[in-house]
């Protein structure tokens, strides 16, 4: 792995004695790819966004950029000296400035104007340029938040929840407009997010963040099929947990046995099994009972119900003619099921 | 400049000091009535009061709850009833009336009443014309007509406000589950919107309390006339501030029961995304209707009794010499305008930093709100004669002649008073126009690399600079309007307009006393232009952060 571009080791933020928003994050991000932070609201993503950006003081840990640390022994670096672009969530457009003075605004010497225009234009948004931003869409907003933000040529561009004030259709179509910008500029970004459906589309590394700790980092791929834990689990999408405690190399589940070879015996462990594990087989006689059934148009969405009384969810592609009330057998598919220390 | 929690270097924080400027606000406009209620609540019985108390108190109270009442009707059924029609109608001339509608507060209410008494008493113009059937406007139910045609915009602008801002959901559920339009509106759009329509009468009611120029001219004896009798006729400063105390006690509950309304409208409007109500478009005569209406208020409040004044002051011209008067009275208003402006910003700075002594020191300052001018003018006196008792004896020893007499320190004590008054008046205002530079525009500027004083000069700077002049303009414009207080500090030989403008009227001679009544109100009409359309451009605006 190449060298990092961003550090941040051991950060710590409280607000108040309850409420501590970081609690020791460490977190690398790699020259030129895409991180997004995952997590769900008050796991501190924004905090430790902020602290990048030089805007929230840590109370401990630091943060270096390349040879440089922003905050450690000594006064931290001003967020203006940082070379930092952050998006904001509301998009923070000063709304006494045109869109073009709004892109201007982080650019010095007498081209700016033409280089804030071209930054708009990339954007296809050269026609609003005398436009103020509550004459602008929701979309042309964000759009124009992030041309400000990519003008300077940041060294990091960090964006918060950019997508989460728009509709669903015009956030897909952004996304892949932000993305497209982001790697033309060539820029280390970090995108913080609640949704793992975008976490997944957007990023080239993931990192998890749950009670002001990183909690997982790696590929979106990697992070999905080998969660660190439950709770990195459930961030990425619908899970089921069964805990018990390892014989023999495997856990035995109502859903069968679990081959667990790098636990000892007796070891309490977490079983996460995904939906799409699970592969229904209509039977007459079967051991497991529908007891919902949902379409969700391409999928169908069920529960059963085991023999012991536990419900797992499964999915199966539609059409199909299983129906509430069916009895079912089922073939576990071991790749979507991990087995991971239980967190108690 | 201490522009936010930003992790900026200390030392760029350190430039001024916003809550220090807060603690001296705080301290100029409380410091009047503490020491009120300190010399009320220490000082001997005098016989006046022992008599008052007996006599002419419960007068004093019933006729000011009086003239509140009818002042807090009165502005409750207009203000209500114009803030609707422009908030979410439409009709022909309604952009136009949405700020011209807040221009009679830039009338004087004495000077309403100096016109509309002129017009009704026996013999006047509209008792010839109607052979007596026109009712005399006097007494409390005249003052308290008066302040409803000069002061429902108070109630007019926050009623707007609120319907404005409405989500139309809620109105729109009430229609579904069965309401007539009518319903809808009483049950929907009015609850939500009270909050916001008391504050307003809130305001009505206070201002009518620390009046005098009104009421006396009116012939309708309030505490505020009790006051002022007992310092300038019997003369004793323990007795005036007794009456003070009343009448502060008064107006704080009053205030009170506004800033708690205050902050149910908040509740009650709700933040989010609302969907804005569709207007009712009124066409025909219903829109004529309309207009008519909206006019009533502008032609009662403002065009009828300046007619009049100016009518007199053409018909008897007059011989007094009112330059010197014009230039004290801008003075006085100029002063106190930009004092007032700054403390409010640096207050509405401190509130920023969340400090805890900044908050204590903003509500304290906000107190000022509920002091009457007359309050403040002898809570200044009591200062300034506490402070000349411990100054004579060591200013003699040390120079072995005599103080220079405070009280007669001039324009100092007066701005002083004022400032206790109105500097509440705007730090409001411009807390609302720094709430619109959100923490995240700071941390935009700071990441695009501007320093904290360049983030004050291209950011603060260009969003506040509308509501801090509006604030500091509505301060000029009350300092003009002001009587009670200046009449009880002026220096000797030292007269504004509006001193010269009652004096004339007390004595009944109102051809002298017109040209300075119109004088205060067109000088004070300029400035309020730009208030009002100000204030109308930012509700308008909508999505304007």
């Amino acid at each position: 792995m190449s060298t990092p571009i961003l550090t941040i080791r051991g950060a710590r933020r409280r607000y108040n004695a309850d409420t501590p928003a970081l609690q020791g994050a460490d977190l690398e991000l790699q020259s030129g790819t895409i991180t997004a932070l995952l997590g769900p609201s008050g796991s501190g993503k924004s905090t430790l966004l902020r602290a990048i950006a030089g805007l929230e003081p840590l109370d401990a840990g630091e943060i270096i950029c390349g040879a440089q640390s922003w905050n450690g022994n000594g006064p931290a670096v001003p967020p203006e000296k940082r070379r930092v672009g952050m998006v904001f969530q509301d998009y923070a457009l000063f709304p006494h400035l045109n869109a073009i003075a709004n892109v201007a605004f982080g650019l010095n010497g007498s081209d700016k104007k033409k280089r804030a225009l071209a930054q708009l234009e990339a954007a296809e948004l050269g026609h609003k340029a005398n436009a103020y931003p509550h004459e602008l869409s929701g979309g042309e907003q964000q759009r124009v938040a992030l041309a400000r933000a990519l003008a300077p040529n940041p060294a990091i561009v960090l964006l918060d929840e950019p997508f989460s004030g728009l509709d669903r259709r015009l956030r897909s179509e952004l996304r892949a407009r932000t993305i497209a910008s982001l790697k033309a500029a060539g820029a280390t970004a970090l995108i913080v997010t609640h949704d793992a459906e975008e976490a997944m589309a957007v990023a080239d590394q993931l990192a998890l963040m749950g009670g002001g700790r990183i909690i997982q980092t790696g590929t979106p791929d990697d992070v999905w099929m080998n969660p660190a834990s439950a709770a990195a689990a459930r961030l990425l999408g619908d899970v089921d947990v069964f805990t018990g405690k390892v014989a023999n190399g495997q856990v035995s589940t109502p859903l069968g046995d679990v081959p667990a070879p790098d636990f000892k015996p007796g070891q309490l462990v977490d079983v996460l099994v995904r939906p799409a594990a699970i592969s229904v087989i209509p039977a007459d006689d079967g051991a497991y009972a529908l007891t919902e059934c949902r379409s969700t148009g391409a999928e169908l969405a069920m529960t059963l119900k085991a023999a012991d009384g536990s419900h797992w969810r499964a999915s199966t592609p539609a059409p199909c003619d299983l129906r509430t009330g069916d009895s079912v057998n089922i073939k576990l598919n071991q790749t979507f099921v991990t087995v991971t220390n239980s967190a108690g | 400049m201490a522009v936010t929690g930003t992790a900026a270097p200390r030392a760029a924080q350190k430039g001024f000091n916003a809550t220090s400027l807060a603690v001296v606000a705080a301290l100029i406009c409380a410091a009047p009535i503490l020491v009120v209620a300190w010399i009320a609540l220490t000082g001997d019985t005098g016989d006046y009061l022992a008599h008052l108390a007996q006599t002419r108190l419960p007068t004093y109270l019933t006729h000011s709850a009086y003239v509140a009442g009818v002042a807090a009707l009165g502005t409750g059924l207009l203000g209500t009833s114009l803030g609707w029609l422009i908030a979410r109608t439409q009709f022909p001339g309604r952009e136009f009336l949405g700020w011209v509608l807040i221009l009679p507060l830039a009338v004087p209410a004495y000077v309403a009443a100096y016109a509309w008494l002129d017009l009704s008493t026996a013999g006047g113009p509209l008792y010839t014309a109607t052979n007596g059937l026109f009712p005399t406007i006097r007494g409390s139910w005249g003052a308290g007509l008066m302040f409803s045609l000069v002061l429902y915009p108070y109630v007019y602008l926050l009623a707007r406000d609120a319907f404005a801002s409405q989500s139309a959901d809620a109105y729109d559920a009430a229609r579904t589950l069965g309401s007539a339009p009518w319903h809808a509106f009483m049950h929907t759009a009015l609850p939500m919107a009270r909050p916001a329509i008391a504050a307003g009468l809130a305001l009505v009611m206070m201002e009518s309390l620390a009046d005098y120029g009104t009421v006396s001219h009116l012939g309708a004896p309030t505490l505020s006339i009790g006051l002022v009798r007992a310092w300038s006729g019997a003369g004793s400063l323990v007795d005036a501030a007794r009456l003070s105390l009343v009448l502060v006690v008064v107006a704080l509950f009053i205030f009170g029961l506004e800033r708690a309304q205050r902050r149910r409208a908040r509740s009650v409007t709700g933040s989010g995304k609302t969907r804005p109500p569709q207007r009712f478009v009124l066409g025909g005569w219903k829109g004529i209707a309309a207009l008519l209406f909206c006019l009533l208020p502008l032609a009662l409040g403002m065009f009828i009794p300046l007619g009049r004044l100016a009518y007199l002051a053409l018909s008897e011209p007059s011989t007094t010499d009112l330059l010197d008067a014009s230039l004290n009275s801008l003075t006085l208003a100029i002063t106190a305008a930009i004092i007032a402006a700054a403390l409010g910003l640096s207050t509405a700075y401190a509130l920023r930093s969340k400090g805890i002594i900044a908050t204590m020191s903003a509500r304290a300052a906000g107190l000022g709100y509920a002091v009457p001018g007359a309050v403040a003018a002898v809570g200044v006196i009591a200062i300034l004669s506490g402070t000349q008792q411990i100054l004579d004896p060591i200013w003699r020893d040390l120079t072995g002649a005599v103080f220079p007499i405070l009280l007669t320190g001039g324009a100092a004590a007066l701005i002083f008073a004022y400032l206790s008054r109105f500097a509440a008046a705007a730090i409001g205002p411009a807390e609302s126009a720094l709430s619109r530079v959100t923490p995240a525009l700071d941390g935009a500027a700071r990441t695009l690399g501007a320093t904290p004083l360049q983030t004050a000069r291209l950011v603060h700077w260009p969003l506040i600079v509308g509501g801090l002049t509006s604030a500091g303009l509505l301060v000029f414009v009350e300092v003009l309007k002001e009587l009670p207080a200046t009449m009880i500090l002026r220096p000797f030989n030292y007269d504004t307009l509006a001193v010269i403008a009652h004096s004339y009227a007390a004595d009944e001679r109102l051809g002298e006393a017109a040209m300075p009544s119109i004088l205060i109100t067109l000088v004070a009409l300029l400035p309020m232009v730009f208030v009002a359309r100000y204030l109308s451009s930012r509700s308008a605006g909508g999505q304007d952060r």
